[in-house]
């Protein structure tokens, strides 16, 4: 009886240690030796001491309590386990979202005026989404839901700032100056279309002839 | 003018397109160019950018958005626009991609903030 469910809490520990890179203090069982190494970097470290910590977190369940409480880690059934890998990776994208948020308030507060303004510009410009409904709804022929509206203005941006920074790129290459002229926008859709990152459907392409 | 008549190809488009009885790009009016001189500064350019790169990259807006709308329309249900056809063409392109599903998650969080800020204020 012990033997079976001792190897099957390992095997599942070593599951779900290796598919995330963060120490979780939240599973119950491997408290001590894992929540000292949280900072620690080198996860081959980490896993190591996690499955010792396993493993003796193991003989406790398998000697004494058998019940879902405190072991639900140790005893989870695939949806259980599939759940709790689930939280973890929430948690770390959380962290990393916040990082990222304390990462760029740093680099905002240090912003220039001109660069302040360039940027509040970025975030603010948008397409006007009646005019973008109303050209969708020219094409179609019938009406557009408005999440299509907003896919569709969010993507036209991102389209428009690929080829002002390729054009900025050209601009550069080429030695000129800032304001953009027609010839480095079009060189710039050149190469974009040359990376197939313009979508192009004019020419067909004929298999078997 | 000069530079639509080097570029044969966005008067085809427009023709392709059907905005009306205009024959040319330049006689239709400018959708966005106000917009665009913003989005233009912000992505950096200079602070006024010239009018012809405006009008530019206007219509390789409109050309791209005209472009999406007509896959979408041929994939999935056909003859509707959906945003899992935007969704599923843009697949291959990580930034277009990560950005449709930022927008669209921000969109429902934003939906329930206020459906729970109406209730609550319904119930005081």
């Amino acid at each position: 009886m012990a033997d079976p469910a001792r190897v099957k809490t390992e095997v599942v520990f070593s599951e779900t240690s290796t598919s995330t890179d963060r120490p979780k203090q939240s599973e119950g069982s491997s408290d001590g030796p894992v929540n000292a190494s949280t900072t620690s970097e080198p996860t081959a470290v980490q896993t190591s001491i996690k499955e010792e910590g396993k493993g003796r977190s193991a003989e406790d369940t398998a000697a004494g309590e058998e019940e879902d409480e405190a072991s639900s880690s140790l005893h989870p059934p695939p949806a259980t386990k599939l759940k709790v890998e689930h939280e973890k990776k929430k948690e770390k994208r959380q962290k990393v979202d916040e990082d990222e948020i304390q990462k760029m308030q740093v680099l905002v507060s240090s912003f220039s005026e001109e660069q302040l303004n360039r940027y509040e510009m970025y975030r603010r410009s948008a397409f006007p989404k009646a005019a973008i409904k109303r050209l969708i709804q020219s094409i179609t022929g019938s009406s557009v839901s408005q999440n299509v509206v907003i896919a569709m203005s969010g993507i036209s941006k991102v389209f428009a700032g690929e080829i002002v920074e390729e054009a900025l790129d050209v601009c550069e290459k080429w030695g000129d100056t800032p304001p953009l002229q027609p010839k480095h926008m079009r060189e710039a859709v050149r190469r974009l279309k040359s990376r197939e990152q313009t979508p192009n459907t004019k020419h067909k392409h004929i298999l078997f002839h | 003018m000069a530079e639509e008549e080097d570029d044969p190809g966005f008067d085809e488009d427009v023709d392709d397109g059907g905005n009306g009885a205009e024959s040319g790009q330049g006689k239709r009016k400018r959708l966005f160019s106000k917009e665009l001189r913003c989005m233009m500064y912000g992505f950096g350019d200079d602070q006024n950018p010239y009018t012809e790169s405006v009008d530019i990259l206007e219509d390789l807006v409109i050309e791209f958005i005209t472009e999406m709308t007509h896959k979408a329309m041929s994939i999935g249900r056909q003859g509707r626009v959906q945003v899992e056809d935007i969704v599923f063409l843009i697949r291959k392109d990580p930034r277009k991609f990560a950005r449709v599903k930022d927008l669209l998650t921000m969109n429902e969080e934003l939906k329930k903030a206020r459906k729970a800020f109406d209730e609550a204020n319904y119930g005081s």
